[in-house]
């Protein structure tokens, strides 16, 4: 059995210190479900240093990740109040560990979404979407891990930029997504991507939250999932995700 | 001393044979000099005249090429056409029976209708959109004379640019009514996603690659009429196809189109 308050120290130190470190799986065997434990016990030291959680992000949401992954479902991670990066702001690399950036769209919840729902119902409770990036960022050395070690490093989620939010009109399931680096498209792709519509994923996200017994709440952020591969962060970039009818959303990597 | 035999004319035949057996062929790089693209389209316009000769209508171009990532692949920094012919066509939903197409695999793609001609020296964009009446969803199914797709740049320009059929959403939709650089697409066989993308994917919009075309029309002394369909080039990866496969494609603004391809 692994020690969770351990591991869960382990993750959090490298995150909070920006260092790699050696799979945890690597010393011992961890299942997925511990692997849970270890990110809520993990992302629990954030909490006691203050910061609040606003929501979660969904993970491997392509059936190519999935399948690539060896898996049949989603995984997840939490967002804090300090993982957020203002749209436009500028991030200093030194933060992070070996940072990448996925285009993706973010839902905000009107209203609570305390249990499994269809796709339909989900966005019934979704007040307004917007463009986005999740910064990514294993802890792991080289970027490798198995599934419960993902899991225990918060699904790889370390930041998040969120464009303007409008309300929910547009047909989200096929719109063109484009992440640029310094202006030029390097990752093109559609939020059809998104496990074919990004509703779905949110389902899914209310599904999964509410089964860990931690429902998503009214006004949380759900980032939906990558709609590319992504694309690895170096000092001196300019990252933009632009979205039909969305906009876009962009942050810089100071030089 | 004996007539050495044209090696552009013997390339044109290689291709030309294939098409009508339905037995790919070798490659016809040994025949000409390596990257010599105008010889490439020497072979082409060959065929291009001899399959008029025989009556086939040609209705317009096909761009290829137009993903940075294949030109990288192909080791050139420009696109290329092949001329679309009235038999190429199939109808929105049809099933399109396998002897038609050789080694066939399927690309979504925005499709522009001309209502002018586009003959000027110096085109511009402004000409390209005035001469656009409206813009089709399509689904590409390209194909090669060239056994197993070994190809260069070479290779496929001078066999009509892997063009083999394709087939035209049926609701014409103004340029005004559509953001061709962002559009959405997604390709789906069976039900399944196998290819999404974005206009930008397509030289960054397809009217970039439309004028491209344009140009080189005029440039060819072939310039677009009025009339003509472009097939402006792969919003998001190629895929294969086979027997008893159903495709659809989506583009975000300008509705579906579908194509079948029989057992």
């Amino acid at each position: 059995m692994a020690d969770i308050l351990k591991l869960a120290k382990t993750v959090d130190d490298a995150a909070k210190d920006a260092r790699a470190i050696p799979q945890l799986s690597a010393k011992e065997k961890i299942t997925v479900e511990e692997g849970y434990a270890i990110q809520s016990a993990a992302f629990s030291r954030r909490l006691a240093r203050g910061e609040t959680q606003v929501g979660i992000k969904m993970g491997f949401t392509s059936r190519a990740k999935m399948i690539q992954m060896g898996i049949d479902d989603m995984i997840w991670g939490r967002l804090s109040d300090g993982m957020l990066v203002e749209d436009g702001d500028e991030i200093d690399i030194k933060n992070y560990v070996h940072p990448r950036a996925e285009p993706e769209i973010a839902f905000l919840l009107g209203a609570p979404l305390p249990y499994a729902c269809t796709a339909a119902e989900a966005m019934a409770a979704v007040d307004a979407v917007a463009p986005a990036i999740e910064i990514i960022d294993s802890r792991y050395k080289n970027f490798k891990f198995s599934l419960a070690d993902v899991v225990a490093d918060n699904s790889s989620s370390s930041g998040y930029v969120v464009g303007s939010w409008s309300s929910p009109g547009p047909d989200l399931s096929n719109l063109g997504m484009i992440l640029e680096i310094n202006g030029r498209p390097t990752q093109i792709g559609s939020s059809a991507a998104i496990l074919g519509h990004p509703a779905r994923s949110l389902a899914a996200a209310a599904r999964i939250a509410a089964a860990a017994g931690e429902p998503l709440q009214e006004g949380w952020i759900i980032m939906a999932g990558g709609a590319t591969a992504a694309e690895a962060l170096r000092p001196g970039i300019t990252v933009r995700n632009s979205v039909q009818e969305l906009g876009f959303a962009g942050f810089s990597v100071k030089g | 001393m004996a007539k050495q035999a044209d090696p552009i004319q013997t390339a044109a035949r290689r291709i030309k044979n294939a098409a009508k057996t339905g037995k790919p062929c070798k490659p016809i790089r040994d025949l000409i000099k390596k990257g010599d693209v105008d010889a490439a389209y020497a072979i082409q316009t060959l065929n291009t005249q001899a399959w008029i000769k025989e009556g086939r209508r040609p209705v317009g171009r096909k761009i290829g090429l137009t993903a940075k990532s294949v030109q990288t692949q192909l080791g050139v920094d420009q696109p290329d056409y092949g001329i679309l012919y009235a038999d190429m066509e199939i109808c929105d939903g049809d099933e399109i029976n396998a002897a038609r197409i050789m080694q066939p695999r399927v690309e979504g793609e925005v499709a522009l209708v001309l209502d002018e001609d586009l003959f000027d020296e110096q085109l511009t964009l402004v000409d390209v959109l005035n001469a656009v009446a409206y813009a089709l969803p399509a689904i590409e199914v390209v194909g090669s004379r060239i056994a197993n797709w070994d190809i260069t740049i070479t290779d496929t320009i001078a066999d009509n640019a892997s063009s083999g059929l394709y087939v035209l959403g049926t609701k014409p939709v103004c340029l005004s009514e559509i953001d061709l650089r962002m559009c959405g697409m997604v390709m789906e066989n069976k039900g399944n996603q196998v290819s999404v993308g974005a206009g930008v994917a397509c030289l960054g919009n397809p009217l970039n690659a439309a004028l491209w075309l344009a140009r080189k029309m005029v440039d060819v002394g072939m310039p677009l009429k009025a009339g003509d369909v472009i097939m402006s080039g792969a919003l998001g990866p190629m895929a294969p196809v086979a027997p008893g496969d159903a495709v659809e494609v989506r583009i975000a603004g300008l509705g579906s189109v579908q194509a079948s391809f029989g057992i």
